[in-house]
């Protein structure tokens, strides 16, 4: 039972939803108050090992022996491998599983090992004697362009490891045809994270056909495909469970090299093996942001319009290239806030010796915005407009078909701009704050799920009892942002019951039905199609057979309330009407003996891209001490067009948690990195905000009630993040008087902006030279 | 390497177990008593899922503490909450309030939030902050569960409770 887009059709906010729209409780609330939730560590299967991974101390060396004799003597340890042990396993493309010959980055696994105590194979880690002959290393992106770097790969000349150039319009012609042409250069550092579950994984590989892996992940079939290809199996011979999963931001998108350790460990020991980082291994192994470099261009005719906009950015890979997509995703992005007439987008990957990487919460678009926003302010600044009024009148409307052919159904980027000025009075404070108070204001967008692969489908199902309750199958995880609730949400609406009588079963790849998962902010828009598919479909079967009861045709009958009546009759008619646990009992006590089972799935039929973007505006206040160079966030106005609130309650959290990292990615958030370690691996030393540091939020949510979203939804769960990064830091440069080319903005680099300043007004100096913060 | 029998009180009920000085009460917990709604997070002391109230029902990270000090003492763990087989109010309010997501901090965060009621019944912003300064929650912002904390302090404090 395909969705199909154009059945959707809009609904305006009255029109008699009854589940949806509703504040609404999470389903499994109960069990994550009270410590019955299970996550994958609290699962221990018979005779299960510990396993734990031996990882290299240097950022590159020759592998000169590995001797694994000491560790297998001890008592208790069950396997040791190392790449002799499993030559041909490649973790990617071009990347062995284990070590062969060489290690490129502190971190990389050389060895490992399965144990009966977590402390024995401990222990064992200490007795493989590796001998290492220690390489010169690139560990920044500085020394891996600089000419005479060493090479770390030899297909990788320069260790250029990939390029993405793409021109939209004619950006050459615009430039020219500008008025003003602005230049700003921009750095993000290394960030982590720092998901509250920390990596694990379960692997029971005993059986040579089949692959159970119990782990959190952003989606099954990623790991399921990874894991067949490594060991020779069709994907159907791997299963994912994923019943809870603590946190995500960006982090479980693609299985890891402990995963596939695991499955070796425990094919090799014949027996279940758990793998479980420690804190500062977290840290380690992690796929976070790497350090990136950015160079902003922007020309604009003298009445404010932009011309052209140009985004050059050199991405720190690590030494793989395990996450191309972050080196595309930016080129579209370009397209989606304003009406522009050209949009170019150079982008490179760099390979050094530091762990492969891929991103934090929010993606590359928050990093790049927290840079883009401030240079697109700057610009204005240069204009002498008003930054609101500036993103205003190049702000795109509905139905703007943009230069990289994306098409925006729904659009309320105006009124999410229009509705934080009003509300944060800008008017009144921009310019006009006292010293050392700054306010920044931002726009962005982001795409609710998108087609990356041949398809981008979400599949649900679920059974009806003869009690009226309902089992909901979905493969979709809850990694806290609650997409179970609205699963339920949605099903309930859709059949005429309460999200109580919805039970949801999700996270395990041999029962829940096909879904790519969560990440690309497809959740609410493409699972959620889905689901109200699949309902859509058993209330159809149900209502056939009660409509032949009541003479009636199918689609005269109204489901809501728990119960089933004829539109125009009373809902409780006698004789007319039904609970809708009776109309359940007259299908499946019928004459056909109805089981009521209804099954759904959604899938974009554009091409490529995605059919709905959801856009957001903020603005943010801040004080900054002067003193110390610490920043206090007072107040973030955050507006976001979100199509429709499914659950109100559900769209705060997500916004509070987004507000959150954001001015944490934006102020503290940095991996100190030194000759390729990391300096800083804990959650201690590496800054997160406590609860004495957050803000104010107002929330402010835009329905723009989209054609295609379910219910007329569209994403919340990064969107919104991506504006506050900006907005924070747009509100830091405003503080402080100046541009700042470097995030985090931590009191050290703004003490040094700060004194720059002084010493600059002081002297009367003009210009002077372009201040560096870049050594700390 | 010390080893020894210690007795646990956990929950209300006594628990004789074999430890050594390399167990941390975390350990115990979660491998031997099979407790498993205390989390194990960074296991430094950093994180605060592992918070567990000791018998006068401050806060205790178990993954700093060594289970041999824990010799005839009572512990509460999350599931020690629930009174009578009903959420404690700090728990309802959790969910009414949607200060939980993925729910992994959530155990230390509700055991760091009900240490607070216990020494200050009504508590003020300074104190919310303050006791829940040592857990970190990824997902919530801390802002809900304030919300939540601070609607049990003015429930408790109404006499209602």
């Amino acid at each position: 039972m395909a969705a199909k887009p154009e059945d959707s059709k809009p609904v305006d906010s009255n029109d008699g939803l009854s589940v949806i729209g509703r504040r609404q409780p999470r389903l499994d609330g109960f069990e994550k108050v009270s410590g019955r939730s299970v996550f994958t560590d609290d699962i221990v299967l018979p005779g299960m090992l510990h396993g734990r991974i031996l990882r290299s101390p240097h950022a590159r060396a020759r592998i000169v022996s590995i001797d694994t004799s000491r560790a297998l003597a001890l008592p208790g340890v069950k396997a040791v491998i190392s790449n002799a042990d499993a030559p041909d396993l490649l973790f990617s493309d071009k990347q062995p599983l284990l070590a062969k010959g060489f290690v490129h980055y502190a971190g990389e696994e050389v060895a490992a090992v399965a144990a009966t105590d977590a402390l024995i194979a401990e222990a064992a880690l200490d007795l493989i004697d590796v001998e290492y002959e220690v390489l010169p290393a690139v560990t920044s992106l500085r020394k891996a362009m600089q000419p005479d770097a060493p090479q770390l790969h030899e297909w990788a000349a320069g260790n250029v490891a990939l390029t993405h150039e793409k021109d939209f319009g004619d950006p050459d012609g615009a430039f020219a045809a500008s008025d003003l042409v602005v230049t700003d250069d921009f750095r993000s550092p290394v960030q982590h994270n720092t998901l509250a579950e920390l990596h694990v994984a379960l692997a029971d590989f005993t059986n040579p056909d089949k692959l159970h892996m119990w782990t959190p992940t952003q989606g099954a079939p990623m790991y399921q495909m990874a894991l067949a290809k490594a060991f020779g199996l069709e994907t159907s011979q791997v299963r994912i469970v994923y019943g809870n999963v603590g946190g995500a931001f960006t982090g479980r998108g693609r299985a890891k090299p402990h995963h596939f350790i695991a499955a070796l460990l425990s094919r090799q020991a014949g027996k279940p093996v758990k793998i479980k980082a420690t804190g500062d291994e977290e840290f380690i192994m992690f796929r976070g942001s790497g350090e990136t470099q950015y160079r902003f261009r922007t020309g604009v005719s003298r009445d404010g319009k932009i011309r052209a906009l140009e985004a050059d950015v050199t991405f720190d890979a690590g030494a793989h290239a395990e996450w191309a997509m972050i080196l595309w995703l930016p080129a579209p992005y370009l397209n989606w806030l304003y009406k522009v007439d050209a949009v170019r987008y150079k982008g490179r990957f760099i390979y050094t010796n530091t762990v492969p990487k891929g991103s934090h919460h929010g993606g590359i678009f928050g990093r790049l915005s927290a840079g883009w926003m401030q240079h697109l302010n700057h610009v204005a600044e240069q204009l002498g407009m008003d930054p609101a009024e500036f993103h205003r009148i190049n702000a795109i409307d509905p139905g703007h078909h943009a230069l990289d052919g994306s098409d925006f159904a729904s659009c309320g980027l105006k009124e999410c701009i229009d509705k934080v000025v009003e509300r944060s009075r800008w008017k009144d404070k921009y310019g006009k704050l006292p010293p050392w108070r700054g306010i920044g204001i931002d726009i962005g967008a982001q795409a609710s799920g998108g087609k990356n692969a041949a398809n981008d489908t979400s599949a649900a199902m679920l059974k009806v009892a003869d009690d009226g309750i309902v089992t909901l199958y979905t493969g979709i995880p809850d990694m806290g942002q609650g997409s179970h609730t609205v699963m339920g949400m949605i099903a309930a609406e859709v059949l005429g019951i309460e999200p109580e009588d919805i039970r949801i079963v999700g996270g395990d790849s041999d029962i829940t039905p096909f879904d790519w998962g969560a990440f690309s902010q497809r959740g609410t828009f493409t699972t959620g199609n889905a689901v109200k598919a699949a309902a859509e479909d058993a209330r159809g079967q149900l209502a056939e057979i009660i409509a032949g009861l009541l003479g009636t045709a199918p689609g005269n009958l109204q489901f809501a309330h728990r119960r089933v009546w004829v539109q125009g009759e009373a809902p409780e008619a006698p004789g007319r009407s039904f609970s809708f646990r009776e109309a359940i009992g007259k299908a499946f006590n019928g004459v056909e003996g109805r089981s009521i089972m209804g099954r759904g799935f959604f899938n974009s039929p554009r091409q490529s891209g995605s059919l709905a973007y959801s856009f957001g505006a903020q603005v943010a206040e801040v004080e900054v001490d002067p003193e110390s160079g610490a920043v206090k966030v007072l107040k973030v106005t955050a507006a976001h067009d979100l199509g429709r609130a499914l659950n109100p309650l559900a769209v705060e959290g997500q916004l509070d948690g987004q507000v959150f990292s954001g001015m944490s990615q934006v102020l503290y958030e940095e991996c100190r990195m030194d000759g390729g370690q990391i300096l800083n691996p804990s959650r201690l030393e590496y800054k997160l905000p406590r609860t004495y540091e957050l803000p104010e939020v107002e929330y402010i949510l835009v329905e723009t009630i989209d054609p295609y979203g379910p219910f007329g939804a569209k994403e919340v769960g990064e969107g919104p993040i991506v504006v506050t990064m900006a907005a924070v830091a747009n509100a830091v440069a405003n503080a402080v008087g100046e541009m700042l080319p470097q995030i985090p903005m931590t009191p050290w680099r703004l003490l040094r902006v700060i004194r720059y300043r002084k010493r600059r007004a002081a002297t009367g100096t003009g210009a002077g030279p372009q201040v560096s913060l870049t050594s700390t | 390497m010390k080893k020894g029998l210690i007795t646990l009180v956990v929950n209300g009920d006594a628990h004789e177990v074999a430890v050594s000085s390399q167990h941390t009460l975390l350990d115990v917990l979660r491998g031997k008593l099979k407790l498993m709604g205390t989390k194990e997070g960074c296991t430094t002391g950093s994180c605060g899922v592992c918070t567990v109230h000791n018998g006068r029902g401050e806060a205790v990270l178990s993954c700093l503490t060594p289970a041999l000090e824990w010799d005839c003492q009572a512990i509460t763990t999350i599931e020690g909450l629930e009174q009578g087989g009903r959420l404690a109010p700090i728990q309802q309010a959790f969910i009414d309030y949607h200060a939980v997501q993925c729910g992994f901090c959530t155990p230390g965060v509700i055991m760091s939030a009900q240490a607070v009621l216990n020494l200050t019944p009504s508590p003020s912003e300074d104190d919310i902050s303050d006791g829940l300064a040592g857990v970190i929650c990824r997902c919530t912002g801390h802002i809900k569960v304030k919300e939540a904390i601070r609607h049990v302090g003015e429930y408790c404090s109404d006499g209602k409770a």
